[in-house]
């Protein structure tokens, strides 16, 4: 335990004490200091009393104060059991409607129903189920607003043979169907029913398969039964797509190795090809944008045929501005490449091919233009720009098959169990590291910071498959993150109590010797007088 | 003292500085810059700059420069502007010193130095007259040197000296209202009300009324002053405290570390973060605590108390300048008829000659020539404060071994030996 | 089954890499020199040794933190103005034509340090000096400077703790911010400083035992000052011969047992017990999973009919979604049309910025002469009361 401050420091300790607790300089050594006056022994005590009253209620309180380490209130128990996956079941309802206006009634009713029997039968995971819910009719079917909730719609129409097709402008799956197809209405089972379930399956199957890898590698969850192949192919959209963050930052470069050319039409470029995919994506990302020209980069490979080892080195990360440092939000790199290189492959011959995407990086595209033309036009973009497009969506981790507006819907819902996972795991990382390091201070607004991503989880949890659920998830995960990486729980949490002698002593020392001499000595004085007063007092008595 | 001898000394100061501003124009400038000087909290360069945002309407304490009281503004503000009228303000400042000076006149002209209500020196009749102290005053190279780098700390000693001169005089009001002003600008000076308080109740003509009540109502007057005072800021700036964050916080908190003649700057630039709080509070309440002990010890001479508490304060507060050492030298000489009783007089006055000539010296070694670190220029901080501290407790020593020859008589001229 | 060939198909469209053993999926490297002064010289060239080093085999600056608390090129001793060598052949210049360094001169703490590696920093801290990891990659920890027991000094006014070191990377550790680390550190006792970790997934090596100094290798005549030590030019050497590309098979066991106790003049360390599967395991990483960068990269090669096929397909959606666009738009708006990034906090009222204006100059001058009147009064009512 630390002595208790106040006092005066050390060089003036000596004059200070002496002056005022020692009023009377003695006489030489030889003859005892002659008794103190009553008045100068009541001054004494009054100063010593002084200087205590000012340690006592003044110095206590502010090393109480200011020494201990502020530590908000954290609901630990509650973050673990979000991180252990006890707080939450993650399961994604699917709402699908079905559109059968050519059906009767209780026909479709019922076809409902049983196409809804034979999905439950083949679906085995419960973190992903489909639930088919008939739409209201309505006359003008194609035209209708869909069900903000509904990832999908199917349109029952009676054709000649059982087909699917996407549409590939709205989540939407055209079903045609003979007519005799139709399940009569106490029929158990029908081939269209099947038929049925069998598309929605394959349609979600990606996103169902993303999705069960997605929990099972959180800890409770049991792995899903997947096959080695679907596994590594899902490991691969891991590493390949980035990590979630609310805005990406696109950065379009047109490097070359001479001095033309110098401009390019990457404005309208932007405008018609990626504008379009940067708004749908809206909802899930927002993006930033700029662009760069650079003339006489050289890069990292000068070989005129890249092989598949020098493509990872062609980036030649030291002279080529690339990551800029600005903003907080990752960049995904969109180069093109003025230069008659080619990709070749021992393996293949005759393959050729123009652009690679590096994994969290981005996508390099090598464009071959004659020297003298220096400016790049607007449709020698297109393919560029394309190419870029679809490796956006790659990078961003939206699964591959299925028609562009299922795609996002899915990415979104994707998103949000990521950020749903994410966040109760960086909720668990900030439980155990307080628990772990009793030293770290933990100020008031991380602790409101972790209330507020318990608020919004809960309302995702519930919420997984709706629309809301991806906003309150990105709330969620912002602040947990915030949470745990406050910039305050710094320092250095080993302090060894000997550190603490070596801070308070060398002060404190000088000051509390003086002080604790004279308490002692007036607590000694005070027994004496008592003592005194008492012999006294018998003696009193005696007589 | 005679009127003229007076006039003469005082006429001598005003042309000594009018010379020191206008002879030599680079001066001024050079000694504000000075951190001997100027402190985050007293200089004229903030002041400045806190007038040109408060002038431009803008709020004063923007920029984080200006750490002072927000009614400094409005009263320079009256002076014409200092680019095109320099004349004003080093008016001002010499006005202020002459202020200074003839409070500490006043102060001597009472013999309060040598004869308080409850103790009587046997010694009094050799101290220095009023002339000679205010001439050691005025003539000061440190009271000098703070009038011309127009550092705000005069304002408050004048208002210290004018508390310690009224309260002599038994005006008590006078007295709270002149310490309350001095607390407004530096805030430290409210310390010093106990002993003010004692040293009016000695000083007034009648002791009918009890301590008790005398200092409640004077305690009373102290806060009414304070809240008038705040409560113009609150006013002045826009209606609102932060004021008291940026000028008493930043005293209380030390967020500015700019180096300073004290003892605070290195020891929190070196200080954990973790326990800098703890021992912020330890250094205010340091300072703190000899008001109690030494207002009782002294009882019987409150104005030694004031000088001494001064002297410590000049030492220990957070932004000391060479302006407080001056102040104490000033309390100082009113007490040279207890020079023969001082021990070490010629080791303090030399440890002060040697920083304030070695100080700027190191200081340049540090920031200008790159040869020395900040090492160089504490350590002869360092050696500033042991020769104010020296000072300090061989007056309190001599004050002291003065009321025990009075109550000893036999041993006056022995030597004594402290246990 | 339609879904496992679709999947396939798309699969198709990306060529294989072999995943080989590496689960990481990027390297980092955080190279941190912690002295001062030109006779300390021979940290700094180490530092910059393993910089090259790691830049030889493929980690790109933006995934370096080097931390140089001095600059030696640009000392007024230094006889060889703008230059760094660490070896008196004086063949390679360090400091050479692109050096990033991140952190440099006072900037080079303890506390951004354990920031960096727990990443807790400001919202003002540049991506570029930021350890961006996740819990793909693998990071190489590189430390140099003057260290004692348990500790080490940063520039020449505090130190850091191996209990803080082992906390920070508990921490990094908690937050999946690594896949596996390889500390290395050349300091006296530097066995110490790796002697308190305790989060897994660590192999950690020091140049000496406790109560052991570590050397410098040798010093050169016209730089004046020794300019590498022992520890790091046997570890240089290994990596230098032996290391030639990133296509080398050598593994950190192979490092390790490369030390020669008779040349480095001190027993080097090593820890594998944080690893999982011990020391075997440990010592059967390559070389390369921590000096150098993990490259797959994923050339689109397909049919190119099949490529423009799926562009203009993508195209054709564009162009849909052009029109359609104020419909989708309306259509997530109804919920989610949440700008992404919120300001959370409440924001605290900051004037803003002000033209200066001379205006209200008459006002001014009034509110003084208030203030000096109120000031005047107060004392004038001092008077009054007691005369």
């Amino acid at each position: 335990m630390a002595p208790p401050p106040s006092g005066p420091t050390q060089e003036d300790t000596a004059s200070s004490a002496a002056a005022s607790e020692s009023p009377a300089p003695a006489a030489p050594a030889i003859k005892a200091p002659p008794p103190e006056t009553p008045t100068a022994i009541r001054r004494r005590s009054y100063i010593v009393l002084s200087f205590w009253l000012l340690v006592v209620f003044l110095g206590l309180p502010f090393w109480w104060k200011t020494t201990t380490i502020y530590r908000a209130d954290l609901p630990l128990d509650r973050m673990l059991e979000w991180a252990d996956g006890k707080a939450c079941r993650p399961a994604i309802p699917i709402q699908i409607a079905v559109h059968a206006d050519s059906l009767q009634e209780e026909e479709a009713n019922h076809l409902v129903r049983l196409a809804q029997h034979a999905i439950d039968d083949l679906n085995d995971f419960s973190g992903h189920h489909l639930r088919l819910q008939l739409a209201p009719r309505q006359d003008r079917p194609r035209e209708s607003e869909q069900n903000p909730n509904s990832a999908l719609s199917i349109h029952l129409k009676p054709g000649d043979a059982t087909t699917a097709a996407l549409d590939p402008y709205r989540a939407a799956l055209d079903i045609t169907y003979p007519l005799n197809s139709v399940p009569p209405l106490h029929s158990a089972s029908s081939m269209l029913t099947t038929y049925i379930a069998t598309e929605l399956r394959s349609t979600f199957a990606e996103e169902q398969s993303i999705v069960s890898y997605l929990l099972s590698s959180s800890p409770t969850s049991k792995p899903a039964g997947l096959s080695p192949a679907v596994v590594e192919a899902l490991e691969k959209r891991a590493t390949r797509a980035l990590r979630y963050a609310p805005t990406y930052h696109l950065t379009f470069s047109l490097f070359t190795d001479g001095p033309a050319p110098t401009t390019w039409d990457i404005d309208t470029a932007i405008n018609e090809y990626m504008k379009p995919l940067l708004d749908v994506l809206g909802p899930i990302h927002n993006f930033t944008i700029d662009t760069q020209v650079q003339l006489y980069a050289t890069p990292g490979v000068q070989s005129q045929t890249l092989t598949k080892d020098d493509l990872a080195s062609f980036i030649n990360a030291a002279e080529w501005p690339l990551s800029p440092s600005i903003g907080g939000a990752p960049t995904i790199n969109f180069l093109t490449f003025i230069g008659n290189q080619t990709i070749g492959f021992p393996d293949s011959e005759g393959q050729t091919s123009q652009s690679w995407m590096i994994p969290q990086w981005g996508t390099v595209y090598l464009l071959s233009q004659p020297d003298t033309n220096s400016h790049v036009t607007k449709d020698a973009l297109r393919q560029p720009m394309l190419t870029f497009g679809g490796h956006l969506l790659t990078l961003l981790g939206t699964p591959q098959s299925g028609s562009l507006p299922l795609r996002l819907s899915s990415l979104s819902r994707i998103r949000s169990a990521d950020l749903l996972l994410r966040a109760s795991d960086a909720l668990g990382s900030l439980a155990r590291l307080s628990r772990s390091l009793p030293s770290i201070a933990i100020p008031r607004n991380v602790a409101d910071g972790v209330a507020k991503s318990i608020r919004h989880l809960e309302e995702a949890c519930a919420g997984l498959g709706s629309s809301e659920a991806l906003y309150h998830a990105r709330i969620a995960e912002e602040e947990a993150e915030r949470a745990f990486f406050e910039k305050s729980m710094v320092g250095q949490l080993y302090f060894p109590d000997e550190h603490k002698i070596a801070v308070y002593l060398p002060l404190l020392g000088p000051v509390t010797v003086p002080l604790v001499m004279g308490a002692i000595k007036e607590i000694k004085r005070l027994l004496q007088a008592r003592k005194q007063r008492a012999q006294e007092a018998k003696d009193k008595k005696s007589q | 003292m005679t009127f003229r001898g007076k006039a003469g000394i005082y006429a001598i100061a005003v042309l000594l500085r009018l010379v020191l501003f206008f002879a030599f124009p680079g001066l001024p400038d050079l000694l504000t810059g000075r951190v001997e000087i100027s402190t985050p909290v007293t200089s004229f360069k903030r002041l400045e700059e806190g007038l040109f945002l408060y002038n431009h309407n803008v709020w004063p304490y923007d920029g984080g420069v200006y750490h002072q009281a927000p009614l400094l503004l409005p009263l320079f503000s009256l002076l014409p502007d200092s680019k095109s009228w320099p004349i004003f303000t080093p008016l001002l400042y010499i006005l202020i010193d002459l202020l200074s000076a003839d409070a500490l006149v006043k102060i001597a002209a009472s013999g309060e130095a040598g004869k308080s209500r409850l103790f009587t020196s046997p010694r009094r009749g050799k101290g220095s007259t009023g002339l000679v102290i205010a001439a050691a005053f005025l003539f000061n190279p440190l009271t000098i040197a703070s009038c011309v780098g127009r550092t705000t700390s005069v304002f408050t000693n004048c208002a210290i000296l004018y508390a310690i001169a009224k309260a002599v005089q038994g005006f008590s009001f006078h007295a709270m209202v002149a310490l309350s002003f001095a607390s407004y600008l530096s805030m430290y000076p409210v310390l010093l009300l106990p002993p003010l308080v004692l040293l009016a109740y000695d000083r007034r003509a009648s002791q009918k009324t009890s301590v008790l009540k005398f200092s409640a109502v004077n305690v009373l007057v102290v806060a009414g002053c304070l809240s008038v005072l705040l409560g113009m800021s609150y006013a002045l700036t826009g209606n609102s405290w932060e004021f008291l964050a940026r000028t008493y916080g930043i005293q209380l908190t030390l967020t500015d570390l700019t180096p300073t003649v004290g003892l605070w700057w290195y020891f929190f630039i070196e200080m954990f973060d973790s326990f800098r709080s703890f021992f912020l509070a330890l250094f205010w309440l340091h300072l703190a605590s000899y008001v109690g002990g030494l207002s009782i010890r002294l009882r019987t001479q409150p104005l030694a108390a004031l000088a001494v508490l001064l002297g410590i304060f000049s030492i220990f507060k957070p932004y000391p300048s060479i302006s407080d050492a001056s102040l104490f030298l000033g309390l100082f000489s009113l007490y040279t008829h207890l020079l023969p009783l001082m021990r070490y007089t010629y080791v303090a006055s030399a440890t002060l000659m040697y920083a304030s000539f070695l100080g700027p010296a190191f200081y340049h070694l540090w920031i200008y020539a790159g040869s020395g670190n900040a090492n160089f220029f504490y350590a002869i901080t360092l050696v500033w404060s042991l020769g104010q501290s020296l000072l300090v407790s061989d007056l309190t020593f001599a004050v002291l071994r003065d009321e025990w020859e009075v109550e000893r008589p036999e041993m006056v001229g022995k030597e004594a030996k402290q246990i | 089954m339609l879904f496992p060939i679709r999947l396939l198909a798309v699969l198709a469209t990306s060529l294989f890499l072999p995943l080989a053993s590496a689960e990481h999926t990027n390297n980092w490297a955080v190279l941190v020199g912690t002295s001062r002064f030109w006779f300390n010289y021979r940290h700094l060239s180490n530092v910059l040794s393993m910089y090259r080093t790691v830049k030889r085999l493929g980690i790109p600056d933006s995934q370096i933190i080097l931390m140089l608390p001095d600059d030696m090129a640009c000392n007024p001793r230094n006889a060889f103005p703008g230059t760094v060598y660490s070896n008196s052949n004086r063949a390679m210049d360090l400091y050479g034509d692109n050096i990033e360094v991140d952190y440099r001169g006072y900037e080079v703490t303890v506390e951004n340090f354990i920031r960096l590696l727990t990443d807790r920093v400001g919202d003002e801290m540049p991506r570029s000096k930021r350890l961006l990891t996740d819990d793909k990659s693998n990071i190489l920890i590189y430390m140099t400077g003057h260290g004692g027991n348990e500790f080490l000094k940063f520039q020449d006014a505090e130190e850091i703790g191996a209990w803080d070191l082992a906390d920070a990377f508990q921490q990094m550790w908690e937050k999946k911010r690594y896949h596996e680390i390889l500390f290395m550190i050349d300091t006296c006792q530097a066995n110490t400083m790796f002697s308190r970790l305790y989060s897994p997934n660590i192999i950690a090596t020091g140049s000496s035992e406790l109560d052991q100094s570590s050397y410098s290798h040798h010093a050169d005549n016209d730089v004046g000052v020794a300019v590498i030590d022992r520890y790091t030019y046997y570890n240089l050497e290994f990596l230098e011969n032996q290391v030639k590309d990133l296509s080398s098979q050598k593994t950190v066991g192979d490092l390790f047992d490369s030390y020669d106790i008779s040349k480095i003049h001190s027993n080097p360390g090593m820890r594998y017990d944080l690893f999982p599967g011990g020391a075997d395991v440990a010592r059967s990483r390559l070389i390369t999973d921590f000096f150098g960068n993990i490259q797959n990269v994923e050339v689109d090669q397909k049919e190119n009919g099949a490529l423009e096929e799926e562009l203009l397909e993508l195209g054709r959606t564009i162009a849909m979604l052009r029109q359609k666009e104020a419909d989708e738009l309306n259509q997530y708006n109804n919920a989610t049309s949440v700008p992404a990034s919120q300001p959370t906090e409440p924001v605290k009222h900051i004037r803003g910025a002000t033209a200066l204006t001379e205006d209200n100059w008459w006002t001014k001058k009034v509110v003084g002469a208030t203030a000096l009147a109120g000031c005047v009064g107060l004392w004038a009512l001092g008077s009054f009361l007691e005369t």
